[in-house]
């Protein structure tokens, strides 16, 4: 696998799962929290690649 | 009311000891302490993140104290515990620098350690009945 935005998948299902057990005690508390904070990588890191696009590294 | 079976154990297991299972195995603290759900999760999930590390070409690094960035990498490893010492064993983790991917599997294997650290300090939490 050599996708950016597919590995930044991978990432973002296993930490927002790690997360969401961490954090939350019920699993349906669990399952609401995990699917934000996989929404919320997602939209951050798709923003921030848009908004670094210019940049000239 | 009567205290479940988690409440029993919590009250009866020394929170180093569970700390040290939970370091060692992922999720093994949670599940000493009657958590199953959590505890099977984080096994499944952490070294799941783990050997996705290692399979995509990420390394494992070694504790070189002269490069305290490589010696602080080493030491989020670590935290994953017992899959390190598998891993290490088998000669998992040599890292291709060159592979696109490089980066991202050292990624995953640190933030998989990292992780374990903090499924650590919840267990302690657990076991000193403060969850």
């Amino acid at each position: 696998m050599t996708s950016h935005l597919g590995l930044m998948v991978v990432f973002s299902v296993f930490v927002s799962v790690a997360f969401a057990a961490l954090t939350r005690d019920e699993p349906a508390d669990q399952l609401r929290f995990g699917a934000r904070l996989f929404a919320g990588f997602m939209l951050a890191g798709i923003l921030l690649g848009w908004l670094l696009y210019p940049l000239p590294l | 009311m009567r205290a479940t079976a988690a409440d029993r154990t919590q009250s009866t297991t020394n929170p180093y000891l569970v700390c040290a299972a939970a370091w060692l195995v992922p999720g093994g603290g949670h599940l000493w302490l009657g958590r199953r759900q959590k505890g099977f999760t984080f096994l499944i999930t952490l070294t799941a993140m783990f050997m996705f590390g290692l399979w995509i070409e990420g390394r494992l690094f070694p504790f070189d104290l002269s490069q305290p960035l490589v010696a602080l990498s080493a030491f989020g490893d670590i935290g994953i515990g017992l899959p390190y010492f598998i891993a290490k064993a088998l000669s998992f983790g040599a890292g291709r620098v060159v592979a696109i991917t490089y980066e991202y599997g050292n990624a995953f294997i640190i933030v998989a350690g990292l992780l374990n650290m903090l499924t650590v300090l919840d267990a302690f939490d657990i076991a000193q009945g403060r969850k």
